[in-house]
């Protein structure tokens, strides 16, 4: 027997050694953003009905030949009916240092009506050091000010103020910021995180999660899918070719990148398009994986048209290479959108409950048919939006033309 | 960790899995519901079903699966039949040499990959990628298939793989193909293929019951009408899909196309080679 | 300053630089090699081809010689070798002290400072991104060129796309053809360039010599210069054309104007530029209305609204030190799409001192443009075009990648057209017919062989600009555009690619 007696080395899934450092809020000195392959699940309650976390976890765990151990994380939407109208952040701390440095900040900015730790099971067989993971409900201030500007809206302040603290404020890194949702997400496999958080103790209408497969540590809990800013969040199977394009658009538009992953600038195009310019979901997922000119010039004239403005106007948010993306928000309503590039080179399965209660989105059919054995599956198409909403229905397929529901 | 089982050579022999193997004569059931560690690793279940085969069992029953990938790869055993009740994971029956699988439900991504012979039949759909770089058997899916599918497969003497899809299959169908014959039937009526249809074929064959418009191929593709041997050859591909699924097929040969190489050199020209 | 006898002495002949030598054994002494030098640099003496002093290897004996027996060897050094002063350098005296003249010369900077282009490597898809085969599946190159509205507006959930927004030129590629005027260039040469961007569906730069009545079958293919001569500016000019564009300055000359001499002012030139026949065609180095950036304002708006709004208004300027504030300025005064050229750009005649010392790089140009424009918020309004001595598909994906909208290239269409780049333009004697304005030179270009092989070359690039995007895993060219990411530097000097932005080879993503 071979005995060791220096440290327990931690090694991934095939065995390969992983840097022991972990970083929790603090970004890792040297940090790249890090390409890799991965797994995404997600389930919504068609009804406003609440589903378990243990139904995503085991979406999620099944397909964990997709991942190395290196990285997952869960969003769960309408999980605070209490206090759906005040924003959540949740944040990471290295240390209590972190903490103070956020609260300090925090105070007299925003109004926080209650702070809570956010439940983390005592042992556990990821490797530390852990974060300290806190949760803030807040309510915006009346009054506010940022950098002179007083009139900005709710949410341009949050994004002002979330930013400021993952960018400047050391130790600490807010990892959601939304309303009636949250996001538990760290640096281990996707059943460890599960375990982690007590992800079962949660329901929530809606879930997305994510595993995920990079090609270099060390690894970093802030770091992780699903990557949020307010409502929006986003898991990210695939890599984006124009990111140095894309990050210059939302750079150019205030977003401060401070992941520097390929994942952080789709969780902000989604952002600067929806939220702030306005585009029907259907419009914005065009933008991002727009039809080739020449099925452009099949079109129909008014559709023809629109597209070719699109394309013009939006180059910049062309999301190139390959991806599939579950992209989660919780304003106006809990919508779940499904989107994968335009040549379809990641995989994207949909699913429906027999009772059309529940619609699920996934990488592999066998992470739909776990939970739901009798589900009918489909295949959104390539660069065609499945679109979902709690209360309402399955408003796409993802097979459906482009612009078909957008009025032209 | 979840527990997983890594052979060790050819004669490795362990208890994983025991509690789901019975085995009756030459008919072994590996039922995935008794498997104590849930769900069942996939490298667990594939050496369970190489013990049933070194037994010299002539058919494996699987029941309960739920996403276990890479099952028969390379299996090589002759006259044998694997039955699947649940959702194989991806790449069933990679690099499958001679057996019969046949799966009761949907499949996955990448199902045939690199099959050398042998057979796959689904209940049900399969998706992307489908019979990638096939070069003999032949692949029968019920319902339909997804992306890149068919993509290189590739003919040589004897050994031609061919692939029946009842229902539709999206872009890039038969991309790169260099042989074998693909033939999707659009039961379901809605539009049978997508675009960029046989992009860069050279060799092979594409027939498709349905509309297909030239836009849709890609280069290298071009349509015809078929001549007698190839109707020859669709009737019997339409008989074997018949023969595994029961359904109707409508064998009215003038709704069929054909999508072929328009040459085998398609590229001469493109390069020049003075010495600058 | 011509050098009159008296000034000519013996010890102040400089030694010939090439020589065009036969082999007698293999010449049937056709003569079409004296017949066609344009430089008189052949002779037949003693029943034999000589050389005759002159030679310019502008390479026309090689090319037409039925036994291909001519070499032309350049002649060794003929001074003393000397570590600092050069050949050139003292030739360059020798014949100023002779002439009392400042050096002409034309085509691009000849110094031998190396193109940054060479110093930049270009990144490829491996394992973590698949590469696309550009020929059997798309890679887009549709390239727009115009005024963008950065943002589409959204009214009770429908896309509001404005009436009134003036539209963009779709171009198959993104590519353009510099401005090369009629004067400078032949009659027959610029007819080949219009009718080679009409194939490949690409704008052609008219250049500041007007646009001859002929040429206006190509209008929708041709963008029109209004520089600081205002030469051949009517109406026409302006409405009947794809797009017009204010030449401010000229990369190969910076802050320069420009000047054809008046013997190559012929009819068809004094016509076309509406100035009287024999004079001196002379741009001035400023325009005398723009003295200021609001004046720059001026006269683009003036020409907006002369071409009431339906045509893209840019500005071309040469790339100096202060070039990306300047393309910030420009953009505000309303120019819908910008070119800058950088200092290796050519031009048929400038001072040998301008056009090889002053200016900037494009690559560095195009890098601080960029940035300034992303920084100001304006990079998505506005089209960036770019050039200056782009040799190759290579320069022009790595000007892409640096953050150019379109590639604009000229010396190379010419080269496809059969120019060596002899730089001899300036004396209109272009043995190939394309810098001269004499009828039987410029009979010897084929309009429609010339067109054709532009077209060959350009076509190629295309394809070669495909197999770079699917090599990097990108399907369209827009997503290469302005992606420093993809590129790296591995030049001498690591503070090039600080200022450009582009990180240092070694280093890896994020």
């Amino acid at each position: 027997m071979i005995e060791r007696t220096d440290r327990k080395e931690r090694t991934d899934r095939l065995g390969m050694p992983v840097r022991a450092d972990n970083y929790t809020a603090s970004r890792p000195p040297g940090w790249q953003g890090q390409p890799g392959g991965c797994g995404i699940a997600s389930c919504i309650s068609l009804k406003g009905e609440k589903i378990g976390g243990d139904r995503i976890a085991r979406m999620l765990t099944i397909m964990e030949e997709r991942e190395n151990g290196l990285g997952a994380g869960y969003a769960c939407y309408g999980l605070f009916p209490e206090r759906r109208d005040q924003y959540c952040l949740q944040f990471f701390f290295d240390d209590e240092e972190g903490k103070c440095n956020a609260e300090e900040f925090l105070d007299g900015r925003l109004n926080i009506a209650h702070d809570e730790k956010v439940f983390t099971r005592d042992r556990s067989t990821i490797s530390p050091p852990y974060p300290m993971v806190w949760r803030y409900f807040a309510d915006v201030p009346d009054h506010r000010e940022w950098r002179g500007e007083r009139d900005l809206g709710e949410e341009d302040y949050m994004v002002e103020i979330v930013q400021h603290i993952n960018e400047k404020i050391p130790k600490a890194f807010c990892v959601s910021s939304g309303k009636d949702m949250a996001v538990f997400k760290g640096n281990g496999y996707s059943y460890e995180i599960a375990e982690l958080y007590e992800i079962e103790r949660y329901s929530g209408t809606m879930w997305l999660s994510h595993s995920r497969f990079p090609t270099n540590s060390p690894a970093w809990w802030a770091g992780a899918h699903p990557l949020s800013l307010l409502d929006w969040g986003v898991c990210h199977n695939g890599e984006i070719t124009s990111y140095g394009v894309n990050r210059k658009l939302v750079e150019m538009n205030g977003y401060r990148c401070t992941v520097l992953t390929d994942t952080e600038v789709v969780t902000y195009l989604w952002d600067l398009l929806v939220r702030r310019n306005r585009l029907p979901l259907e419009v914005a997922a065009f933008v991002m994986a727009p039809s080739t000119f020449q099925e452009i010039s099949l079109m129909p004239p008014a559709e023809r048209r629109l597209a070719e403005w699109l394309r013009i106007t939006y180059k910049e948010a062309f999301l190139n290479g390959p991806f599939s993306i579950i992209v989660g928000r919780s304003q106006p309503d809990i919508s779940l959108i499904a989107l994968a590039d335009r040549k379809k080179l990641r995989p994207m399965i949909a699913g429906l409950s027999p009772d059309e209660g529940v619609a699920y989105c996934a990488s592999e059919e066998s992470a739909i048919r776990i939970v739901e054995p009798d589900a009918r599956t489909w295949a959104p198409g390539a660069g065609n939006p499945f679109i979902a909403v709690a209360g309402k229905g399955i408003l796409r397929r993802g097979t459906e033309p482009s612009f078909q529901g957008v009025s032209l | 960790m979840k527990d997983v089982c890594k052979p060790k050579g050819h004669s490795h022999e362990c208890d994983c899995g025991k509690e789901c193997l019975s085995v009756i004569g030459d008919r072994a059931v590996i039922d995935l519901h008794l498997s104590p560690t849930q769900p069942m690793h996939y490298t667990t279940l594939n050496c369970v079903m190489r013990k049933a085969m070194r037994r010299g069992c002539l058919s494996i029953e699987l029941r309960g699966v739920m996403g276990q990938r890479y099952l028969a790869s390379t299996a090589s055993a002759p006259g044998l039949y694997i039955a699947v009740h649940g959702t194989p994971g991806n790449d069933l029956g990679a690099f499958l040499n001679g057996p019969t699988i046949e799966v009761f439900g949907n499949a996955q991504d990448m199902t045939g990959n690199t099959m050398n012979s042998g057979k796959i039949v689904v209940h049900g759909n399969a998706w992307d990628v489908t019979g990638l770089a096939a070069r003999g058997g032949q692949i029968l899916v019920k319902g339909d298939t997804g992306y890149r599918v068919g993509i290189h497969m590739k003919e040589f003497g004897e050994s031609r793989p061919t692939m029946v899809i009842g229902g539709t299959a999206k872009d890039y169908l038969g991309e790169y193909m260099a042989g074998g014959t693909i033939l999707v039937l659009g039961l379901n009526g809605i539009v049978p293929v997508g675009r960029s249809l046989g992009a860069g074929m050279h060799g092979g064959r594409i027939f498709v019951r349905g509309k297909v418009s030239p836009e849709q191929l890609g280069p290298g593709a071009a349509l015809s009408s078929l001549n007698p041997e190839d109707e020859k050859e669709v009737r019997m591909l339409i008989s074997d899909f018949v023969k595994a699924f029961g359904t109707d097929v409508p064998d009215d040969m003038s709704e069929y196309v054909k999508i072929a190489p328009s040459s085998s050199r398609p590229f001469s020209g493109y390069y020049d080679k003075t010495n600058v | 300053m011509s050098d009159t006898p008296s000034t000519k002495r013996l010890d102040h002949r400089l030694p010939e630089r090439f020589v065009p030598t036969i082999n007698y054994d293999l010449c049937r002494v056709c003569r079409r090699c004296v017949n066609d030098c344009s430089y008189q640099a052949l002779e037949f003496r003693e029943s034999k081809v000589v050389s005759s002093g002159g030679c310019v290897a502008c390479g026309r004996c090689i090319a037409v010689c039925p036994a291909n027996c001519i070499e032309v060897r350049p002649v060794p050094p003929q001074f003393a070798p000397h570590g600092n002063w050069s050949e050139r350098s003292r030739r360059s005296i020798l014949a100023q002290a002779s002439s009392g003249g400042v050096l002409l010369s034309s085509c691009g900077a000849d110094d031998e400072h190396p193109a940054i282009f060479d110093d930049l490597l270009l990144d490829a898809a491996q394992v973590t991104n698949p590469s696309i085969d550009p020929l059997r599946e798309p890679v887009e190159t549709v390239t727009y060129l115009g005024r963008r509205p950065g943002r589409l507006e959204v009214c009770d959930g429908k896309v509001m796309i404005r009436e009134d927004d003036t539209p963009l030129i779709r171009m198959d590629m993104p590519l353009m053809f510099g401005h090369i005027s009629l004067g400078s260039i032949s009659y027959n040469a610029q007819k080949a360039l219009f009718m080679a961007a009409k194939e490949l569906n690409i704008v052609a730069g008219s250049g500041e010599g007007g646009l001859h009545p002929d040429f206006y079958q190509y209008a929708d293919r041709i963008c029109s210069e209004v520089a600081s001569g205002r030469f051949g500016i009517k109406p026409e000019y302006l409405k009947g054309v794809a797009a017009v564009e204010i030449k401010i300055g000229q990369g190969a000359k910076p802050g320069h104007g420009g000047h054809l001499p008046g013997e190559k002012v012929t009819t068809m030139i004094s016509e076309t530029r509406m100035i009287p026949r024999g004079t001196d065609a002379l741009s001035p180095y400023p325009h005398h209305d723009i003295y200021s950036i609001e004046d720059l304002a001026q006269l683009i708006s003036v020409l907006k609204e002369s071409t009431e709004y339906r045509l893209p208004v840019g500005v071309k300027i040469a790339a100096v030190h202060n070039v990306g504030a300047i393309a910030s300025g420009l953009v505000r005064a309303g120019a819908d799409f910008l070119t800058v050229d950088g200092y290796k750009g050519g031009t048929g005649a400038a001072p040998r001192v301008i056009r090889d010392h002053a200016g900037l790089p494009v690559e560095v140009a195009i890098a601080a443009v960029d940035k300034r424009l992303t920084q100001e918020g304006l990079r998505n309004r506005v089209t960036v075009c770019a050039g200056g001595g782009i040799r190759s598909s290579a320069d022009m994906i790595k000007a892409l990648a640096l953050g150019a909208d379109v590639v604009m290239v000229s010396t190379s269409a010419m080269i496809a057209m059969g120019c060596r780049v002899c730089q001899q333009c300036h004396r209109g004697l272009c043995s190939w017919g394309i810098a001269t304005q004499r009828d039987d030179l410029t009979a010897r270009l084929d309009s429609n062989v010339a067109a054709a092989r532009i077209v060959h070359l350009f076509r190629a690039w295309n394809e070669e600009l495909k197999e770079v995007l699917g090599a990097m895993g990108i399907d369209a060219v827009e997503s290469l555009v302005g992606n420093r990411d993809r590129l790296r530097y591995r030049g001498p000097n690591p503070k090039i690619a600080e200022v450009m932005n582009v990180k240092h080879i070694g280093e890896g993503w994020g």
